[in-house]
């Protein structure tokens, strides 16, 4: 493929496989590609690949056939992957925080494992917590959060680095239907400024409320890709 | 300046975490490096009183008092001739006891005359030979009865000490070198699974692999390090017995000093360099799947 002008997809699939062995495979000649400021949902069955779609954009996962781009970048040549990870926020089900530490040292943790001084650290923390609408919590410890208000100081944190895409790996998974539905309307929001934003799911009813752009995975293929949730 | 104070900081907490491991770490390590440096403290001093001593293939040989210069030309003569012998050179009675008084000025009366005779230091070239060649030089008549002189029996008991020194320390380090080595590894292997949500939070959010890997390396050689610390004093202290035993068997003889800080700093070095390799060696693999 050639060098991508200005204009072209933010991120590319181009014929992707990603073989775990030789008869597991994680996708299988996937083609699809997402503009900057796209909300898409990945949607199908467990193992149906849609978590591989974003394990790959975050290197978490190697393909072993076909091209991944990003902003222009074919990621098989990125060699600092930890810089890469930094331009993306990543949201993972089970919001991964840290028990002993309250809210904001959770986001704090994350600014200073990235190399981020105590006065900027102090600066931006209550901003991210008021973006992610859970600034009232700052000094909660997560055991005394709902999941809701788990997830959304995973997003805060998943925001620390300004990130112009978000990956969210199955974010209602573990949440009741009004926390998740809150949980999308962050994201939304999240994307209306301007973030793309790739959302894995099998959450049918968050998926159809939200209405966006749906890409439906099966056995590793890309077997729907509707604009809309409604359309058909 | 930000990112130092956060490695650090993360080391610590993990140092904290686990106290009864980083004990248990600690103590193994100190344990090591005490009797592997102190048998290898014994076998350098023992070693070095080895070297202190006339070689193996060498002898003195006294002659008679009154012995005059034609008589040393020939005894000299006679023993060059003799089977086994390397070289022969002779010391002269005057040139001993010039030497004699440098060694010992403050402990020599003014007045005393010199009671030394002529000598030869006799190099053989065959360490089997030792036993024929003293009884041949015996036999010469400007030699002094008793006038020859070798330590084969003195350098085989010493020999023997530092075999014995040198397969203990072999054994030892051969066991509680790996012991230390593997407690290190836990210590930290622990370390990584009770830290496995902040290795993935820092992995998620784009920090350094040598940010992440470097807490762990911190800890190993600290633990190292502590440990090399703590072995210094402990050997020190069964030095002073040692010394103290020795002084009150014999009285002249006065041991030389513990070199306590170079000890301290080869032991620290040493085992924060330990730690640091066992530490790098549990750290690294799971680090780089992560």
């Amino acid at each position: 493929m050639a060098e991508q002008k200005p204009e072209s997809p933010y991120i590319v699939f181009d014929g992707v496989e990603v073989k775990f062995s030789d008869l597991v495979y994680g996708l299988r000649g996937v083609s699809l590609s997402i503009h900057r400021g796209d909300f898409v949902f990945f949607v199908g069955r467990t193992g149906a690949g849609k978590s591989t779609v974003l394990k790959l954009l975050s290197r978490q996962v190697r393909e072993t056939a076909g091209k991944v781009w990003l902003n222009g970048r074919d990621l098989a040549t990125v060699r600092d992957v930890p810089m890469l990870r930094r331009e993306m926020g990543i949201v993972p089900q089970d919001f991964a925080l840290l028990p002993s530490r309250k809210v904001w040292e959770n986001v704090a943790y994350a600014m200073r494992a990235v190399g981020r001084s105590r006065a900027e650290v102090r600066r931006k923390v209550p901003d991210i917590l008021e973006r992610v609408q859970i600034g009232h919590r700052a000094d909660a410890f997560p055991h005394e959060l709902s999941g809701g208000e788990q997830q959304r100081v995973a997003i805060g944190r998943a925001l620390i680095n300004n990130p112009s895409l978000l990956l969210a790996d199955e974010p209602t998974g573990n949440l009741d239907p009004q926390h998740s539905w809150e949980i999308m309307e962050l994201l939304q929001l999240l994307n209306l400024r301007g973030t793309t934003v790739l959302v894995a799911s099998h959450d049918t009813e968050v998926i159809r409320r939200t209405n966006r752009r749906v890409v439906t995975l099966e056995n590793g293929h890309v077997i729907g890709d509707r604009s809309r949730f409604d359309d058909e | 300046m930000n990112r130092l104070q956060f490695l650090i900081g993360e080391a610590w907490a993990s140092l904290t975490r686990h106290k009864g491991m980083t004990f248990a770490t600690i103590t193994t390590s100190a344990v090591a490096l005490f009797l592997v440096g102190g048998l290898a403290y014994a076998y350098w001093r023992i070693d070095a009183y080895a070297r202190s001593l006339p070689s193996r293939f060498e002898m003195r040989v006294f002659l008679r008092d009154g012995t005059t210069y034609d008589q040393v030309r020939e005894t000299a003569t006679a023993i060059r001739a003799i089977e086994g012998v390397d070289t022969v050179v002779h010391i002269p009675k005057d040139a001993a006891w010039q030497r004699f008084k440098r060694d010992l000025r403050e402990a020599m009366p003014e007045d005393l005359g010199n009671p030394l005779p002529d000598a030869f230091k006799v190099i053989l070239k065959d360490l089997e030979e030792s036993r024929s060649v003293a009884a041949s030089i015996k036999r010469l008549p400007a030699v002094a009865p008793n006038g020859v002189n070798y330590l084969s029996e003195e350098h085989e008991l010493i020999s023997h000490i530092l075999r014995l020194l040198g397969w203990l320390g072999l054994g030892l380090f051969g066991t509680l070198v790996p012991t230390a080595g593997i407690l290190i590894y836990i210590a930290i292997r622990l370390a990584l699974h009770a830290r496995r949500r902040e290795i993935r939070i820092m992995s998620l959010v784009g920090a350094t692999q040598s940010t992440i890997l470097i807490p762990f390396l911190i800890e190993g050689t600290v633990q190292g390090a502590i440990g090399g610390a703590l072995a210094t004093p402990a050997l020190y202290t069964v030095y002073r017995l040692f010394a103290a035993t020795v002084e009150g068997l014999m009285a002249t003889v006065d041991p030389s000093p513990f070199p306590l800080w170079p000890t301290l700093a080869l032991l620290v070095v040493t085992g924060g360099a330990f730690g640091f390799v066992c530490s790098l060696v549990a750290a690294r693999r799971p680090l780089r799947e992560a």
